[in-house]
């Protein structure tokens, strides 16, 4: 059964003309083709015949046997299956007429425009008529009735036509003469329709009588369409009838349509039963289908609903994929199969609606809204679900974390603490000192410091255990036994660093205290040492006193010492009572350590030992003292021995000296008296020395007491000892001057006037008195005496005369200084003079000479003593005896 | 420069005597004798006059040698000079004296 309608060759070329062209070719057929006429009439005929059987009668001739219009009536019927009004039984004209105009009525009841068709013309078997009735009756009821595709009659039953023929190639129908001669459209169409009744591969295209026939053979026997044309017609009329073609071909649609009708209705009914089977089929699916997924939905659901939490993050994140798996792998289908599920309802509903069947109504609890629902209900589960594990995938992460973070966290702070406990609890201030305390309570407020800011931590430490807690974590109970050991051991260690610092500030008051004492005691006993220091000293002092005043200013300074005794010693106790109280500071507070005083390096000892050291030494101080001034009392005596011995011999001496300085100045008298006089004074003082050695036994007392001075007397021993000697010297010498004197007096010839002279004016210029004259006196005496004296001049005199350079020029000097003047004495230069002769006036002299000259050991004298010459012209062994002389008198010649 | 004069106005002077001897002054004194050493005689337009040795200096030190006074000291020092010799006198002035080749000190 071919339903497929191939539009390729479809020809629109017949519009909407076509009841014009009817109506023209219906004019023009007024002068009907011959051929055309016995086309119809046999086509016509043949098919009314076909009709009419089943009436169970037959026309013989067509514009005969329809005259009076009952068979017309009768085709009618058959054709349309309706009733038409009864005929008239009757013979008349008018009966006929009537049942022709009843037919005519019918026919344009249904529709059909007669025109130019009357009663008359049939009753009166004008063929022309009759076959343009019977075509107009073909047309209304056979053809125009065709719809394929929307197009209706003619060209509904050509487009059929070519849709049917389109498959094969060398049949083209355009039209209802020509396209059909060849035959071959016609075996198409039965081909089409039933391959089994031809084989069209087998069909000669050439054979047109043949191709006909056997169409016309095969309608016949197999579908019941009377042959209604003519082979030798069709194929010898150029163009043949359109309408008998149509007429026939109408018959074979009819045939073929009703033919599809059937199987159509079988089709449709098969369909409709098969749609049915399939709605059925696909209603059970869809109940099976819809139990399935709402049974999965119930299933599933609940597990989507089930909010147990899980304990860890690993069973939490397990679920997690395992909802993911349920998503990924379980529900698409699940989706899918609720789309199918949704999409076959609705493909049921449509077809059932289409099939015009009554809705699909689905049982109990399996609705559509139902499963809605239910999958809504899924989803929502779902979604909750999802949500759910998130949430508590987030919770349990936040729980984990948190819980690593408290681990973390406790495990920091509890590292710090440990030991600190044992820190605090230590006991080191008690032997520390007080820099050593300080220190520590630095290091406790940097304790204390670092602990406050653990305070933050500890704190934080307790929220995150709170929010464990409200957080519900599974192993909130040893978190919460961890923390609350961390805030014992935290409140512990605040008791304990409060009770240190407590301890460590009272110690270091303490100590503070201690040490202020320390100080106050090195300050005081310093300068307390000091003081035992020198008092020790100053009372071992030793001293060395020359009077009974220095003994007495001594023992009053001792007493006054003595006085400053009681408040030194209360000072000491004072001293001693400081360390007293620092002892019993460490004893009542227990502290141990060092009772060393750090300011002072005096100890108490020290000090007690040196208080004993001071007190001893008063006493014997004291004794001292007595002793030294019974000594001074007992040199005080030998001074006043010494000095009224002294007081004696000085003056004595004195007197003596004047005498003897007056006998030497004495101008009257002889030498030898002076000399007498002078030895007689000698015998007194030599007399006297008895006195002068008691002196020196008592003045050898003093020094042995080791007195330096005698405030009794000017006179010191050494006074006297060179008063003595002095006087002793002086009368020697005063006495060798005489002697001298007398001697130059002899030697020079000075008489006693020259001599008294000399004495006179040595006495006169002598303006002192004193014995000797001083520069001035002498440059006095010198002008007095005639000398012309130049600065120079005088100096070198002073220089001879005082060669000492004393100052002063004595007598002797003075008498040497005139006689040498006036003397004639051998001079150095006469000396040389001496040598020259025997030098034979050579500058220098030979060894030999002087030998030949002088007696041998004088030569040998000479020779010895005598410097080489170096001069100009000398020779070896040449001897300097200028030198030599010179040298001689005292001076050198260079 | 500085004068050293005593309260009797003694003053040093030093003397440069130059030309090798003899050189024409006459020691005598010494403290072999206990006396100072002195010039006692010095010949007319000798070197030791052209240097400016007067009579009366007392010689305190030769060629820059301190003398202890021992003639026989002096005597040695002297011969031991060539043609320089440096005296040191000590000499009685009352009034500053420039000779023209002696150096006040």
């Amino acid at each position: 059964m071919n339903d497929s309608f191939n539009t390729s060759h479809y020809d629109n070329g017949y519009g909407q003309d076509e009841y014009m062209t009817q109506e023209d070719e219906w004019d023009r057929d007024l002068l009907l083709d011959p051929a055309w006429e016995k086309q119809q009439r046999k086509t016509f005929t043949a098919w009314c015949n076909s009709h009419l059987r089943k009436a169970g009668t037959q026309i013989e001739n067509i514009e005969e046997d329809f005259r009076n219009g009952l068979k017309l009536m009768l085709l009618l019927e058959v054709i349309s299956g309706e009733r038409l009004p009864k005929p008239d039984r009757g013979k008349m004209r008018f009966h006929k007429i009537a049942n022709v105009n009843k037919a005519l009525e019918f026919i344009t009841s249904k529709g059909v425009k007669l025109v130019s068709i009357g009663a008359e013309e049939i009753v009166d078997g004008n063929v022309k008529m009759t076959l343009g009735m019977i075509w107009t009756i073909i047309l209304r009821f056979a053809i125009q009735d065709i719809s394929v595709e929307e197009t209706s009659a003619k060209e509904g039953l050509l487009l059929w036509c070519q849709r049917k023929t389109a498959p094969y190639r060398n049949v083209n129908v355009q039209n209802f003469h020509v396209s059909w001669k060849d035959g071959l459209a016609l075996c198409a169409l039965i081909h089409r329709h039933r391959p089994d009744l031809i084989d069209y591969a087998k069909l000669n295209k050439d054979d047109h009588l043949g191709n006909l026939n056997l169409a016309f053979d095969i309608a016949e026997k197999y579908l019941d369409i009377p042959k209604m044309l003519d082979a030798e017609d069709i194929v010898n009329t150029p163009k043949p009838d359109e309408r008998a073609i149509m007429t026939y071909v109408s018959c074979f649609y009819h045939a073929f349509a009703g033919a599809e009708q059937a199987e159509t209705a079988a089709n449709r009914i098969c369909k409709v039963l098969g749609v049915n089977q399939e709605n059925e089929k696909l209603m059970e699916d869809y109940e099976r289908l819809a139990s399935e997924l709402l049974e999965w939905i119930r299933r599933t659901t609940p597990w989507l609903e089930n909010r147990v939490p899980e304990k860890t993050m690993s069973e939490m994140r397990k679920k997690l994929e395992d909802f993911r798996d349920y998503r990924r792998l379980h529900k698409p289908p699940k989706v899918q199969e609720k789309c199918q599920l949704e999409i076959s309802f609705n493909t049921l509903q449509t077809k059932l609606r289409i099939s015009n069947r009554p809705s699909f109504m689905p049982s109990e609890g399996k609705m559509v809204s139902d499963i809605a629902s239910a999958w809504q209900g899924l989803e929502q589960a779902e979604k909750g679900y999802e949500e759910w594990l998130l949430t508590e995938i987030r919770r349990l992460e936040r729980l984990d974390h948190l819980a690593e973070k408290f681990r973390q966290k406790a495990t920091t702070h509890e590292t710090w603490a440990s030991g600190k406990e044992q820190i605090l609890s230590q006991k080191d201030y008690d032997s520390a000192s007080l820099s050593e305390i300080r220190a520590l309570l630095r290091k406790h407020e940097a304790f204390e410091s670092d602990l406050a800011a653990h305070q933050d931590r500890v704190e934080q430490i307790a929220a995150i255990a709170q929010e464990l807690n409200e957080l519900d974590y599974h192993d909130v109970a040893a978190v919460n036994q961890r923390c609350q050991s961390i805030c014992d051991l935290w409140d512990h260690l605040g008791t304990l660093t409060q009770k240190r610092r407590e301890a460590l500030e009272r110690t270091e008051k303490l100590l503070e205290t201690v040490d202020q004492l320390f100080l106050e005691f090195a300050k005081r006993s310093a300068p307390f040492n000091n003081w035992m220091e020198g008092a020790m000293e100053d009372l071992q002092d030793m001293f060395i006193v020359h009077t009974i005043e220095e003994v007495q200013s001594l023992t009053a300074a001792h007493e006054q010492f003595k006085a400053t005794l009681p408040e030194a010693d209360s000072e000491r106790q004072a001293i001693l009572g400081i360390q007293n109280e620092v002892q019993k500071i460490y004893q009542n507070y227990g502290i141990r350590g060092n009772v060393t005083n750090p300011y002072s390096t005096i100890s108490t000892e020290e000090i007690v030992v040196k208080w004993d050291k001071v007190k001893t030494l008063v006493p014997q101080r004291d004794g001292a003292l007595q002793e030294e001034l019974a000594r001074q009392h007992a040199n005080e005596r030998l001074r006043r021995q010494f000095a009224a011995q002294a007081n004696l011999i000085g003056p004595w001496i004195q007197t003596r000296m004047e005498e003897i300085a007056r006998c030497a100045l004495e101008m009257g008298g002889t030498l030898e008296d002076q000399m007498t006089q002078l030895k007689q004074y000698e015998h007194v003082i030599i007399a006297y020395k008895p006195n002068v050695d008691k002196l020196e036994g008592d003045h050898q007392l003093i020094q042995e007491s080791l007195i330096f001075d005698n405030k009794h007397t000017n006179y010191t021993m050494e006074h006297i000892r060179v008063g003595w000697e002095l006087l002793l010297t002086t009368i020697a010498r005063t006495i060798n001057e005489i002697e001298t004197q007398i001697l130059i007096r002899d030697a020079k010839g000075i008489s006693q006037e020259q001599m008294h002279e000399f004495r006179s004016s040595f006495k006169h210029f002598d303006r002192k008195k004193n014995g000797v004259m001083d520069t001035d006196d002498f440059r006095a005496c010198l002008i007095s005496m005639g000398y012309d004296l130049g600065e120079v001049e005088f100096a070198r005199i002073m220089m001879l005369v005082d060669p000492s350079a004393t100052g002063v020029v004595s007598f002797q000097s003075f008498i040497d200084f005139m006689t040498r003047e006036t003397a004639d004495t051998d001079t150095a230069d006469q000396v040389v003079a001496s040598f020259r002769i025997l030098a034979t006036d050579k500058p220098y002299i030979l060894a030999d000479e002087l030998r030949r000259e002088l007696p041998p050991d004088q030569a040998d004298y000479c020779i010895m003593r005598m410097p080489p010459y170096s001069g100009p012209g000398t020779v070896a062994g040449a001897l300097d005896y200028t030198a030599f002389s010179t040298a001689l008198y005292g001076e050198s010649d260079l | 420069m500085e004068v050293l004069r005593d309260s009797r106005g003694w003053t040093h002077v030093e003397l440069v005597l130059s030309g090798g001897a003899p050189w024409g002054f006459t020691l005598k004194g010494g403290r072999e004798h206990r006396e100072p050493l002195l010039v006692t005689k010095v010949e007319e337009g000798c070197k030791a006059a052209v240097a400016g040795v007067l009579i009366g200096d007392e010689i305190v030190s030769i060629n820059a040698v301190p003398l202890t006074g021992y003639r026989q000291e002096a005597i040695s020092l002297v011969k031991r000079s060539h043609n320089a010799l440096t005296l040191v006198v000590r000499r009685f002035a009352s009034l500053p004296i420039f000779p023209c080749n002696a150096k006040l000190f």
